[in-house]
């Protein structure tokens, strides 16, 4: 702590230094419940490239790329994240695609979550929303056709309920932090030998419109 | 609820239901008692209120549930005792002990109600009518001149036989047909499913009786009233089976305490059952377990083993589970205390007493120097424990009621919980178990200990997006014919391209690839039989830098035709 003279004027100084001691001061009777009450942290490279170093609560996060460059390997390791920190998860699998196994390499407590198959289309909002009341991390595929006024709907609930929704794919409203999955490089697999065995993936994340660059490293 | 809701089939069961249990323990325990009417009562709160009446006191017109005040209104020489839940179920005890000599399986449910599943008995006293008889004749002979309330009942499951017990005449077993559960029960008033807020409910819907509201589509309970309300539905419509999850108890959960010195009087051993119950529910909730059946177990200084096994609806409390292991300690250790008081009685009330002491009281001669406890049925808790900062109770039940009512709306399979299996291919090794269902593997990854094996099983990193059934794809070669197998699971020609609708451009060159294995599924069986061969390949586009990033997939040729299984996204 910076030596402070106080004056007995009993008028409060505006120099540097008394500037420095409020912000001390400020900074230790701040509500303890602030950010990281609110937030459910995300370990790893990919928690390090999200602000504040994981997933605020209320919050939409979104993540896009073409089939194969790993956005749905991101949802799972997000997911893994908040099972992990025993809450509960569920994720819209529209198409019934969702790959079982690797949810559970990904680390997900397959236990707390649920996953909705074959959803359709007029009733993909109402179960968005029914999943926001009820979980803490809800993340679904977006379906062609969403409109921009069922997707703020949908973002206004997660914000009430304070649960993460988390878009896969073109998502058409605003959002908190933006994931492109851009590229993906495979090793292990050569010309008629090895296996896959791993692979980088790079992420672009965008907060607030400013895009921070990351490199992953799964499997 | 669809069909493929996997429900077992009700436990045959045989009820015994002594009428007015806490009159008759009150009579046996004060003989002056005999003959006038009597009312036992209860204190609920401030009220008090008439728990049990006597023959006699209810043809004046007094019933159960009464106050105190009216009951002395309507007859006013009533005699009024207070209610002693200990004296009940210890005096309860010589009716399990004389049920025991027919069936070692009988669950106490609470003084004055028993049950044990007929399977074994019936056949061996010649059938459910048989052994329903054979059961009234037992518990009469030690009940003495109180025959009168003794009622059996056999039906499917326990609810069924608990209200086939109640609409049974004295020495008048009533026994439902095998597979009549659910028409036996359609005339019942909704109050006996014991949840007065939704029997209010439901009679404000006009639906009066078991029948109309088991003609509900389960879907549409379930949307409406929650999982408990679909619990509730499944009785009424005559499925009851019991816990819906069943958990082999751990064996090394049974928790024991020496006595020394041995305990002969009750409330030393309940003092350390009370601590004994308590350490036993805290070591399930430990694993996520509670316990919904216990056998208490004894051994005396002189070396005999005394067992008894009680059950409760829902799981057990520590208050709950103490208060049974009182109850038994005391029918055990007071009950031979009986027989030594009724030195100047007549013959007849003698040989009554005696009878009704149970022939061999012997069996408790001496004081308690082992206790234990083993939990016999015991269900996951997953919504009881607490999480770790507590939030998990919370958590559990605000998910089952978010996805009760997605059940509702899109069908009972729509939401699944993935339990992951033995198999070959990413599709095969995961299960899609309905939530609320037990999550079980249908094929388990480890059987009694041992890992079977799966050859050609595709090794992990799992594709994060299967396809089932696969996706009509083109593996080609270099020269553009489509990559077959021989029958020695040989190739054709290494792949060079795919074509597929779920790639980006639609099609791609093959930089690298692994394969192919060759699966021969089920060979045995000419129905199932399947070959098939997969290869894992890296696909880059032609086109632009875009396309140039890698993608995965799990490519597999049958019949002929490629598909693309899986795609490593």
């Amino acid at each position: 702590m910076a030596a402070v003279v106080v004056e007995n004027s009993g008028v409060p100084r505006r120099d540097a230094l008394a500037l420095a001691h409020l912000a001390e001061i400020a900074d230790r009777v701040r509500p303890l419940v602030a950010a990281t009450e609110r937030l459910l942290p995300v370990p790893g490279l990919l928690g390090d490239a999200l602000p504040n170093g994981g997933l605020r609560r209320g919050s939409v996060v979104t993540v896009d790329g073409v089939a194969g460059m790993g956005a749905t390997s991101i949802v799972l390791t997000l997911a893994a994240a908040v099972t992990a920190a025993g809450e509960w998860a569920a994720i819209v699998d529209v198409a019934g695609t969702l790959g079982g196994r690797a949810a559970a390499e990904a680390g997900v407590a397959l236990e707390r979550l649920a996953v909705v198959r074959a959803v359709p289309a007029n009733k993909w909002s109402t179960v968005v929303a029914a999943l926001l009341d009820g979980f803490a991390f809800v993340a679904t595929d977006v379906p062609v056709r969403c409109r921009i006024g069922d997707a703020r709907r949908l973002a206004a609930r997660a914000r009430e309920r304070a649960a993460t929704l988390v878009a896969l794919g073109p998502w058409p409203a605003e959002a908190a932090v933006r994931l492109h999955a851009t590229t993906s490089q495979w090793h292990g697999l050569g010309d008629g030998s090895g296996l896959l065995a791993r692979r980088d993936l790079d992420v672009r994340v965008e907060h607030r419109g400013v895009p921070v660059h990351t490199q992953l490293r799964a499997g | 609820m669809s069909a493929s809701r996997a429900r077992s089939r009700s436990v045959r069961t045989c009820c015994v239901w002594c009428a007015d249990w806490p009159v008759i323990a009150a009579r046996r325990h004060d003989r002056a008692l005999q003959g006038a009417a009597l009312v036992v009562r209860e204190r609920i709160g401030s009220r008090e209120l008439v728990r049990a009446v006597s023959p006699e006191a209810r043809a004046e017109g007094i019933t159960r549930g009464m106050r105190r005040r009216e009951a002395e209104a309507r007859c006013p020489g009533v005699t009024i005792v207070d209610a002693d839940p200990a004296l009940e179920a210890r005096t309860f005890e010589v009716v399990a002990r004389a049920i025991e000599s027919l069936t070692p399986r009988v669950v106490l449910e609470r003084p004055g109600v028993c049950a044990f599943p007929t399977r074994g008995p019936a056949r061996y006293f010649g059938g459910d009518h048989g052994l329903a008889q054979r059961v009234g004749e037992v518990v009469a002979e030690v009940l003495g001149h109180d025959r009168e309330h003794i009622h059996v009942g056999i039906a499917d499951g326990v609810f069924a036989a608990r209200l086939a017990a109640r609409s049974a005449r004295p020495a008048e077993p009533h026994v439902v047909a095998n597979g009549a559960s659910a028409t036996f029960l359609a005339s019942w008033p909704v109050r006996v499913l014991g949840d007065d807020a939704l029997a209010d409910l439901l009679e404000r819907l006009g639906l009066r009786t078991l029948g109309d509201f088991a003609a509900l589509a389960p879907d549409a309970v379930l949307a409406r009233f929650g999982v408990e309300g679909r619990g509730l539905h499944d009785l009424a419509r005559g499925f009851d089976a019991g816990p819906p999850v069943l958990v082999e108890p751990p064996p090394d959960l049974v928790e024991q305490v020496e006595l020394d010195p041995p305990a002969a009087r009750v409330d030393t051993a309940a003092f350390a059952a009370k601590g004994l119950a308590d350490r036993l529910l805290a070591r399930l909730a430990e694993r996520g377990l509670a316990c919904t059946r216990v056998v208490i177990e004894a051994e005396t200084e002189h070396g005999e083993r005394l067992s008894r096994c009680w059950r409760h609806d829902g799981a057990l409390t520590p208050a709950t589970l103490a208060e049974r292991v009182r109850w038994q300690l005391d029918g055990w250790l007071t009950a031979h205390m009986i027989s030594r008081d009724a030195q100047d009685l007549d013959v007849r009330e003698r040989q009554d007493m005696e009878a009704f002491a149970d022939v061999d009281l012997d069996t408790t001669t001496g004081a308690l120097a082992v206790l234990r406890l083993i939990p016999d049925e015991v269900v996951p808790a997953d919504g009881r424990q607490l999480g770790f900062w507590g939030g998990d109770q919370v958590g559990a039940d605000r998910a089952d009621r978010a996805l009760a009512r997605l059940q509702g709306m899109l069908g009972y399979d729509a939401v699944a919980t993935i339990v992951v299996q033995g198999g070959r291919t990413p599709a095969e090794q995961v299960r899609w178990v309905p939530w609320g269902e037990p999550r079980e593997p249908r094929r388990p990854l480890v059987v009694d200990g041992e890992v079977p094996s799966w050859p050609g099983a595709v090794p992990p990193p799992a594709p994060a997006r299967v396809f089932e059934p696969a996706l009509p794809a083109q593996l080609l070669d270099a020269v553009g014919r489509a990559v077959v197998v021989s029958g020695r699971g040989e190739q054709s020609a290494p792949p060079a391209r795919l074509r597929c609708a779920a790639l980006v451009s639609g099609d791609g060159q093959v930089v690298s690839w692994a394969g192919p294995w060759a699966h021969d599924v089920r060979w045995w069986d000419t129905d199932g039989h399947r070959r098939r061969a997969l290869w894992q390949v890296v696909v880059k586009g032609d086109g632009g830098a875009a396309d140039a990033a890698d993608i995965a997939c799990l490519v597999a040729v049958e019949g002929g035709m490629a598909g693309v299984e899986a795609i490593y996204d």
